[in-house]
């Protein structure tokens, strides 16, 4: 179907951005999960404002320890390495795992994070990777917030109204992490059923396991991660079970069944049998 | 820069259509194009290259796949005015493309076309792979064809023209574009260690209820508690329009106790629909318990929605206190229902029903409904994450 009529602004600087947001324009990076919704006219916002222009929004460098991908870095970009340092291989992992190559051309990191659907991979895995997000508003004030609590539920984010993400900020010892990813999807591509994310630098005694695709925000599964940590051992799998079972109480048993796979398969791809 | 100008759907008429510049199979055109016109759009009515076909419009089948700066994208995903000074190549040009060339003869060789709907976009994600793999391993071509759609099912002869054409390539020396590959390194362990605090994790408490699916409804389940004694949180829920007024986006426009019309704004995300409806209310003194039925039609009538909520009233921990035990049954036809996954569903039904609890909590404390607006809005929720409103079982 066609969208519902919308003016569509492309402002160059965050200002301008932000001033059109403000205004009640629907922000769009990519637009691959809002440009669906636009189609079956899901979203029908008045304007939206493309962030692609803003210059800075694709950069990728690295400074003071850390890797810093601007919001508007494509997951092609991420998967291809393509930019002059060497990215996680985590990242380039997961980035190629995102639906399809032709929408990976064009879909973005921050558009993915700040959309916040549940079964995406960039909330997941950079919460498993201890990302913080640079948030800039109006005001032209910027902050900083963890991507682990970022997300308050299906298409729910701390984001203020007026306020966007300007980039993805990873520790760069993360590149010599230990790291598991497995996802469930029902076919390649496809909105994942179930998200398994583990990262361990032992250096830095940081260890994450994460539920992904819980239909809410990613679940930081700590106690069990404090386990595999002190144990450097893999769970029984009804340890996992029972660490979800107690979190998400009331999980229908499939999607159980699901999660506990996807969490024991990314356990095993860092701790061998 | 028209960032400043104030859009409202009455001044619709006065969106302004962008002047593009873009190459399309070699040849230069401009373009005026209306905000919402897509490039797939542009390229089929416009340039009338229909070979680019539409199918999903949501970036799953592939049918419109073509190549923008040489890389595939989804047309039906890129809008036209995003596109100026790009150079697109769809299926009617390539002209003089080896690779293409060769895709075409191996297509034909392995009858790697049968209706040939798919065709087009199959050909562009074709060529990017031949260009792209380092070798022509056929779980890799599956995987990656997993976003082009053929229900003629002629994915054999398809990865089989893509497997030939990337090992001609390797014959010709034309080396493969793709990036260094990821290091495979076999899990290796590590030494126990004592992990550190983890301060976020407490933060991210997601929790579901049970919803369950039965024959074509869906239902979900929630105990709540309010932080109200049983009578006064019935006398407050017998009564429709003091419920009503506590349920975020809803309006009763009439009602007589007993029946009623009205409408329910939902926004979730970028989402947001407005159903108008009409239906029924029933309340038991007795048992403390009570039924609304209804049915609605979104904006446009293009969703149905037909509900049931019911609610009953116990007491709860302490007599100070109820537990409310809901069940929503609904069922979501048209537009809205093609996006029916169901945990998105519970999401949304968390989130109302967080809101709704702590407008009856503010109401029966006296006080008065938060504005659903800016920065209040955003008080409730965070209340309601913290745990304002507990969730049992």
């Amino acid at each position: 179907m066609k969208p519902a009529i919308f003016d569509h602004l492309h402002p160059t600087t965050t200002q301008d951005a932000l001033k059109a947001l403000a205004m009640g324009g629907k922000a769009m990076g990519g637009g691959q999960s809002l440009g669906p919704m636009l189609n079956l006219r899901l979203a029908r916002p008045d304007s939206v404002v493309g962030l692609s222009a803003i210059p800075g929004m694709t950069d990728i460098r690295e400074e003071r320890g850390k890797i810093i991908l601007g919001a508007g870095v494509t997951h092609a970009r991420i998967e291809d390495n393509d930019c002059a340092i060497d990215l996680p291989p985590m990242l380039r992992h997961v980035a190629r795992g995102i639906a399809y190559r032709a929408v990976r051309n064009r879909g973005t990191v921050g558009g993915s994070i700040a959309h916040a659907d549940p079964a995406a991979d960039w909330i997941s895995a950079m919460t498993a990777l201890d990302a913080e997000l640079v948030l800039q508003d109006g005001a032209g004030k910027q902050r900083r917030i963890a991507v682990a609590g970022f997300m308050l539920g299906a298409y729910r984010t701390q984001l203020a109204p007026g306020e966007i993400i300007t980039s993805v900020e990873i520790r760069s010892q993360m590149r010599d992490a230990h790291w598991g990813y497995y996802k469930i999807c029902r076919k390649v591509g496809e909105f994942a059923d179930a998200i398994g994310a583990l990262v361990i630098h032992p250096s830095s005694r940081f260890i994450r396991l994460v539920a992904g695709a819980t239909g809410a925000q990613p679940l930081i599964l700590t106690q069990l991660g404090a386990e595999i940590a002190a144990s450097a051992q893999r769970p029984r799998e009804q340890a996992i079970r029972d660490a979800l079972g107690t979190n998400l109480p009331g999980l229908d048993p499939v999607k159980l069944h699901l999660m506990t796979t996807a969490l024991d398969r990314c356990i095993q791809k860092v701790i061998p049998a | 820069m028209t960032a400043h100008r104030q859009i409202t759907r009455n001044d619709a008429d006065a969106i302004k259509p962008l002047p593009i510049r873009l190459t399309v199979n070699g040849e230069i055109s401009d373009h005026l194009v209306p905000p919402r016109t897509q490039l797939a759009e542009l390229l089929r009515d416009r340039l009338h290259l229909t070979a680019t076909h539409l199918a999903c419009e949501q970036g799953v089948c592939g049918a419109c796949t073509v190549m923008v700066d040489g890389r595939p994208v989804r047309s039906c995903l890129t809008f036209a005015a995003d596109c100026d000074g790009i150079e697109v190549e769809t299926l009617e040009g390539w002209q003089g493309d080896e690779l293409m060339d060769r895709l075409r003869a191996a297509f034909t060789r392995n009858h790697a076309l049968q209706c040939g709907f798919c065709t087009p976009g199959m050909l562009a994600t074709a060529r990017d792979l031949v260009e792209r793999l380092d070798t022509p391993d056929e779980a890799r071509i599956r995987n990656e064809l997993s976003g082009n759609l053929c229900r003629c099912t002629g994915y054999v002869g398809i990865v089989g023209a893509i497997r030939e054409v990337i090992e001609e390539r390797d014959a010709l020396r034309i080396p493969p574009k793709s990036p260094p590959a990821l290091p495979r390194i076999a899990a290796q362990g590590f030494a126990p260690f004592t992990a550190r605090a983890d301060e976020v994790a407490s933060a991210a408490p997601a929790a579901l209820g049970e919803t369950t699916s039965e024959n074509g409804w869906t239902i979900v389940r929630r105990k709540v508690t309010l932080d109200h004694p049983p009578k006064a949180v019935w006398t407050h829920f017998r009564d429709l329009p003091s419920v009503a007024r506590c349920l975020p986006g809803a309006d009763l426009s009439e009602t007589d106790g007993k029946t009623f019309a009205g409408h329910v704004g939902v926004r979730f995300g970028p989402i947001s629909a407005r159903f108008e409806g009409a239906g029924e209310f029933t309340a038991d003194d007795a048992t403390q318990s009570g039924q609304v039925t209804g049915r609605g039609k979104d904006r446009g009538g293009q969703s149905n929605v037909e509900g049931q909520l019911a609610f009953t009233v116990h007491e709860g921990e302490t007599p100070a206190t109820s537990q409310v035990d809901v069940s929503f049954r609904f069922r979501i036809e048209g537009v809205l229902g093609q996006f029916n996954r169901p945990e998105l569903v519970n999401g949304l039904v968390d989130y109302i029903l967080g809101e709704f609890v702590a407008n009856c909590n503010a109401v029966l404390s006296g006080g008065e409904i938060r504005e659903s607006k800016g920065v209040s809005a955003w008080a409730v929720l965070r209340a309601v994450i913290m745990g304002f409103f507990r969730r049992k079982g």
